[in-house]
């Protein structure tokens, strides 16, 4: 596997693509989840359809198939043209926030109707009440389900390389055109992927047990 | 091509679709069974075993263990040359792992005083897993099993990487056949919520009923 350390900057800038557009993927992801949850649970009726239209779709179909459409379809509807890497920004939000919006309504309605009505009962605001009652603890209590969608988040990336993102599955295949290597190259990359992956799950673990809120252990 | 026209042709990729993700899902069925038992009731070093290849196979991308078989090894193994094949192992291989988890966490549920009352009727220990645990551990598994079902659907999509024939193969040929970047890639994102949607939302409810009449 010496060879691969002459491509050291090349895997190395793929890498951090591939994070890159996990973390940003997975952030966006949580502001689209957070907000389609508070549309579901406290919406009106029309607000609540497109939720759950939007959720649907993003979470039955496959990854591949939402590049295709945000990156191909998307342009010929409406003339906005995307650069690859913006298309799989957008591609991994949209697709991560249909999957949080799941964990995080779970976690926002089934421990704090209590909560709600309490705050509710004491004259604070419907802002007030899901800034500082309701998201800060929710925020807590779905970390374990968030620790999934990271790691499978991180896991989907490899999708990109359909619309030719440079991440870092895709730099293994031009190391593979060039040096006709490929098990040792693929090789790397899914041991690279694995440690990057499972001490990300290791730490989230972590993470959890310190800021876990006695009694309210998940219901995911 | 009349739009008529086209959507018999994405349908006609469906079956093989299909049947990526069911082959691979009773492969990973077999996996999860036989791995989830080793971690409950198996000795130290098959403890060890099964748990390195749940952590490896639920930590990396199936996209990656597709290439790594099917580009890696199958210039040494003519077996994996075979981009079908290759993917029905890769996806089996990575359900697989997922399986045992949710199979753990069911015969969890059933619980380990279910287990000592069998053998204390004398029940060996594996009739006792036969008849006592495992047909309540796979009704409560059934809700995470047709998730599972739909995340290979969707997952098979990645085997058109590697060149198998199937439905995003299909729409990528409609593409090229009709020079539309709109219809086959709309239609066949809603062929695939199709397949999945049912299954997701019908098994959970089938499932929470079951569990209900059995009370657990």
């Amino acid at each position: 596997m010496l060879f691969l350390l002459n491509y050291s900057d090349f895997l190395i800038n793929g890498f951090i693509t591939t994070v890159q557009v996990t973390l940003i993927g997975v952030g966006l992801g949580m502001i689209l989840g957070i907000l389609a949850a508070l549309g579901d649970i406290y919406g009106g009726k029309i607000i609540k359809i497109i939720v759950n239209i939007y959720v649907e779709f993003f979470r039955g179909s496959p990854l591949i198939a939402q590049l295709f459409l945000i990156y191909f379809t998307l342009p010929a509807l409406t003339g906005i043209r995307l650069d690859v890497i913006t298309a799989g920004y957008l591609t991994l939000a949209l697709n991560s926030g249909a999957y949080q919006k799941g964990y995080l309504k779970g976690a926002m309605e089934a421990v704090f109707k209590d909560q709600f009505l309490a705050a509710l009962s004491l004259g604070l605001p419907l802002r007030k009440i899901l800034m500082y009652v309701v998201v800060p603890q929710a925020l807590r209590i779905v970390i374990p389900a968030w620790s999934n969608e990271l790691a499978s988040m991180a896991k989907s990336t490899t999708a990109l390389i359909v619309i030719g993102v440079r991440e870092f599955l895709n730099t293994g295949v031009s190391i593979v055109a060039q040096t006709f290597k490929p098990l040792e190259t693929y090789l790397f990359i899914t041991i690279v992927y694995f440690i990057w992956i499972y001490s990300m799950l290791k730490i989230l673990d972590i993470v959890y047990d310190r800021v876990k809120i006695p009694g309210l252990e998940p219901v995911i | 091509m009349t739009p008529i026209e086209q959507l018999i042709f994405l349908l006609k990729a469906v079956p093989v679709t299909l049947s990526i993700s069911l082959l691979s899902f009773l492969l990973g069925l077999g996996l999860g069974i036989i791995f989830s038992f080793i971690r409950i009731y198996g000795t130290v070093f098959l403890k060890y075993i099964a748990d390195g290849y749940e952590k490896v196979f639920r930590s990396v991308p199936v996209l990656a263990v597709m290439f790594l078989l099917y580009f890696g090894l199958g210039g040494y193994l003519p077996i994996f040359k075979d981009p079908y094949f290759t993917s029905v192992i890769s996806l089996g291989l990575v359900s697989g792992a997922n399986q045992s988890q949710i199979f753990r966490s069911a015969i969890g549920s059933v619980g380990r005083s279910q287990m000592l009352a069998a053998t204390s009727l004398g029940l060996t220990q594996f009739k006792s897993l036969r008849y006592v645990i495992l047909p309540q551990a796979l009704i409560l598994a059934v809700p995470g099993l047709g998730s599972e079902i739909a995340l290979l659907i969707k997952d098979s999509s990645y085997s058109f990487i590697i060149g198998v024939i199937e439905l995003m193969k299909h729409t990528d040929i409609l593409r090229a056949a009709t020079r539309s970047l709109v219809f086959p890639y709309i239609a066949s994102a809603l062929i695939y919520v199709a397949l999945t949607f049912p299954l997701a939302t019908y098994l959970d409810k089938w499932g929470s009923m079951k569990k209900r009449e059995l009370g657990l």
